[in-house]
């Protein structure tokens, strides 16, 4: 039997950790839970994920962004997406346009929340590159 | 017939009529904010009051009714008085931001302050933050620029049928929002960009990718290439204060090289192109009794509205991919293969008069090998800012052509902008493939103008055909009614989001009125009317392209790349995957 794929889900919001767990469960994924940036690094002493989705502003207002470091500097290489509302919330935007932004923000994607379920599956297919009916 | 008097003025008008519609006509100008050209008053801003005798209050000449020998002043001391205070209020709780607004200079809001002389910040108010909704791939929306005016309300509601905003809560807390305030991306929001049109301010405005493509530009490694949509060279003259209509086609091509995309192409060439797999697919139901009518699939808009409210309908709608995805499908493969380029150092960008379009080039089938077939939407006002960003000057700029081999197009490809426009090249290229014979008269005059819906029945070598054509979602919902009721004299339905169609796209320049839209519309038929390729079928490079890749319309090539298949949504805008 075909192993499957790890991804860590790292939010504050329960409800959200809810709805991505049960779109990407459906889809064969094996899910880990975290709530903050302490859990999350807790859970990568145990799990290698293949894809981590985090949320930015949790415990601290740059969570996100220390742990994607972070989860680099564990397992070099492995994808991951900042899911996050904080333009809504600041009006600040982050994209991955500029080579500086890509040298400092460890992420391969940035989506901005609410997202669909059809555009979360799409994004984690496309970076683990499964080959699904993509919706 | 009534006579009244406005400032000593005899003035004449029909029973009946608002005092606002009568001192129009008169040439007597009255600002107004909510009002809507088209639609019922709804009364709401109080800025177009004028004073009338014997009435102790201010009357709100939108919705007040005309009555004989009525005195009305529309320029008195307390009426100018009265909507200064009103324009007053709205800036009290707007942010000052308005240098970094890309709505300033365009903005009603603004403008009424000048011409009103709101010169200085009279009253202070706490200003509560609302959170930015930025979740739409189409649309972004800053609650904190509202006025509340609710004209986004109205468009959405009583013009497209789709009401995924409204207003919220009461008073001094009532803000536009979504179901549960969700978001744009979790309603049901078509992202036709109607509203953006409407709003007076800018509180709506479109999700802009112009840094993104700039990114890519300057990327080395990346081939860079361009579409852009028919009715866009009809309406970007506007952004520069050219006379709207002006067709500056070759120009527009000119730019798009200077700014340095690699290849521009037309998606008046994947027009053509969707013609003939359109038509074909039409035949091929009306012979093997598939589901009809077939429902036309070029206007995203409405592809998101059918699989949303009419799921039951999916069926009807036709297989093909718009023209600006099979353009994109080709690109990524036929062109890459051509180039000997690997696909994913291509950035496809498309120029569009739609916000929808943003919406579907992020569709999950819109895609091959993990790559969208499209990266990258403009509108046709973030071109404007594009070619103004990078210093061109319009005016001056010598005029040049699209590329090989999405270069060439015909006239019915480039009437796909309008409304009535794709059954009018379809019905072109259906009596060609049915008869062998070209159309005697090319011009088919019951599909043209502006008016939302239009019908025709002929016969075409003895297939009698129904074709019917309805703009506006609003104007879908009563046709696609009557089809569920039972109706069965229709054989063929282009539908387009935008009342109007893509000339009146929710991508357009601002400030438009309804004679800048019928410039644009007047424009895409002249240049039918003056040109000598006006049929789809006789496109040299579409020949060519089914004789060299695709074979032949709805062949197995066509079918993986130009075709495409349609979900169940739910009212969160959400696939239903389940139900596919």
């Amino acid at each position: 039997m075909k192993t499957k794929k790890k991804i860590l889900l790292v939010d504050d919001d329960p409800d959200i950790i809810d709805q991505m767990s049960l779109v990407l469960t459906a889809e064969g994924y094996e899910i880990f839970k975290a709530a903050d940036e302490k859990e999350a690094v807790e859970v990568l002493l145990s799990v290698k994920p293949d894809l981590a989705i985090l949320d930015l502003m949790m415990n601290e207002k740059d969570s996100g962004f220390t742990f994607a470091h972070h989860l680099q500097t564990i397992y070099p290489g492995t994808p991951a997406i900042l899911l996050t509302a904080v333009t809504s919330a600041t009006g600040l935007s982050f994209d991955l346009m500029s080579p500086d932004a890509r040298s400092w923000l460890k992420v391969n994607k940035v989506m901005t929340k609410p997202v669909r379920s059809e555009q979360l599956r799409l994004e984690v297919s496309n970076l683990l590159k499964e080959k699904t009916e993509h919706v | 017939m009534i006579t009244f008097e406005a400032n000593g003025r005899t003035i004449k008008a029909d029973d009946g009529e608002m005092i606002l519609t009568a001192l129009k006509r008169e040439g007597i100008h009255i600002p107004t904010l909510c009002h809507m050209e088209g639609l019922p008053p709804s009364g709401a801003c109080r800025l177009c009051v004028v004073e009338l005798e014997g009435s102790a209050n201010l009357v709100p000449s939108c919705s007040y009714p005309v009555a004989n020998g009525m005195k009305i002043k529309t320029n008195s001391a307390r009426v100018l008085e009265a909507r200064k205070m009103i324009v007053s209020l709205l800036l009290s709780q707007h942010p000052d931001d308005c240098l970094y607004c890309n709505r300033t200079g365009k903005c009603d809001l603004q403008k009424l302050a000048l011409d009103l002389g709101v010169s200085q910040r009279v009253h202070g108010v706490k200003k509560a933050r609302k959170e930015l909704d930025v979740s739409s791939p189409s649309i972004a929306r800053d609650p904190n620029k509202c006025i509340l005016c609710g004209r986004c309300v109205r468009v959405c509601e009583e013009i497209q049928g789709v009401s995924a905003i409204d207003f919220v809560g009461r008073g001094s807390t009532a803000f536009i929002g979504t179901a549960f305030d969700g978001g744009l991306n979790v309603s049901t929001c078509v992202n036709c960009g109607q509203c953006v049109l409407a709003c007076p301010t800018g509180a709506l405005t479109e999700r802009s990718y112009v840094s993104e493509v700039i990114a890519a530009l300057e990327n080395p490694g990346k081939m860079v290439v361009v579409q852009h949509a028919p009715a866009v060279s009809v309406s970007l003259a506007e952004e520069f204060g050219i006379k709207a209509g002006t067709d500056i086609d070759g120009k527009m091509v000119a730019a798009l090289r200077r700014i340095g995309f690699d290849r521009v192409f037309d998606t008046s060439f994947s027009a053509d192109l969707t013609i003939m797999e359109e038509g074909s697919e039409l035949v091929h139901r009306i012979k093997t009794g598939g589901a009809l009518p077939m429902l036309t699939s070029c206007s995203p808009g409405w592809i998101k509205f059918v699989e949303q409210f009419y799921p039951d309908l999916l069926p009807n709608v036709s297989t093909c991919k718009s023209p600006q995805q099979m353009m994109g499908a080709l690109i990524k493969s036929f062109f890459a293969k051509r180039e000997k380029i690997d696909p994913a150092n291509i950035v496809s960008v498309s120029i569009m008069p739609c916000t929808a379009k943003k919406f579907e080039c992020s569709r999950p089938e819109m895609s091959q090998n993990h790559m969208q077939d499209v990266d990258y939407v403009l509108t046709t006002r973030e071109l404007g800012q594009l070619i103004r960003m990078f210093g061109i000057d319009m005016e001056s700029i010598e005029s040049d052509t699209a590329d090989t081999p999405f270069g060439e197009r015909s006239t019915a490809g480039k009437i796909f902008g309008a409304s009535g426009g794709v059954m009018e090249a379809a019905i072109r290229s259906a009596h060609y493939l049915l008869t062998n014979k070209e159309l005697p008269a090319l011009e088919i005059k019951q599909l043209r103008g502006l008016t939302g819906a239009k019908e025709l029945h002929v016969s075409i070598d003895g297939l009698e055909l129904g074709a019917a054509v309805v703009s506006g979602l609003g104007n879908a919902r009563k046709l696609l009614d009557q089809i569920k009721a039972g109706r069965k004299d229709l054989q063929f339905i282009e539908i387009m989001t935008c009342p109007g169609g893509c000339i009146n796209g929710g991508g357009q320049p601002l400030n438009a009125d309804i004679e800048a839209v019928q410039s644009r519309m007047k424009s895409l038929y002249k240049i039918d009317h003056d040109e000598k390729l006006r049929v789809s079928h006789n496109n040299e490079w579409v020949k060519r392209l089914y004789a060299e890749f695709l074979g032949k319309p709805l062949g197995e090539i066509s079918h993986h790349l130009l075709h495409t298949h349609y979900y169940e949504r739910d009212n969160c805008g959400a696939v239903v995957k389940d139900k596919v």
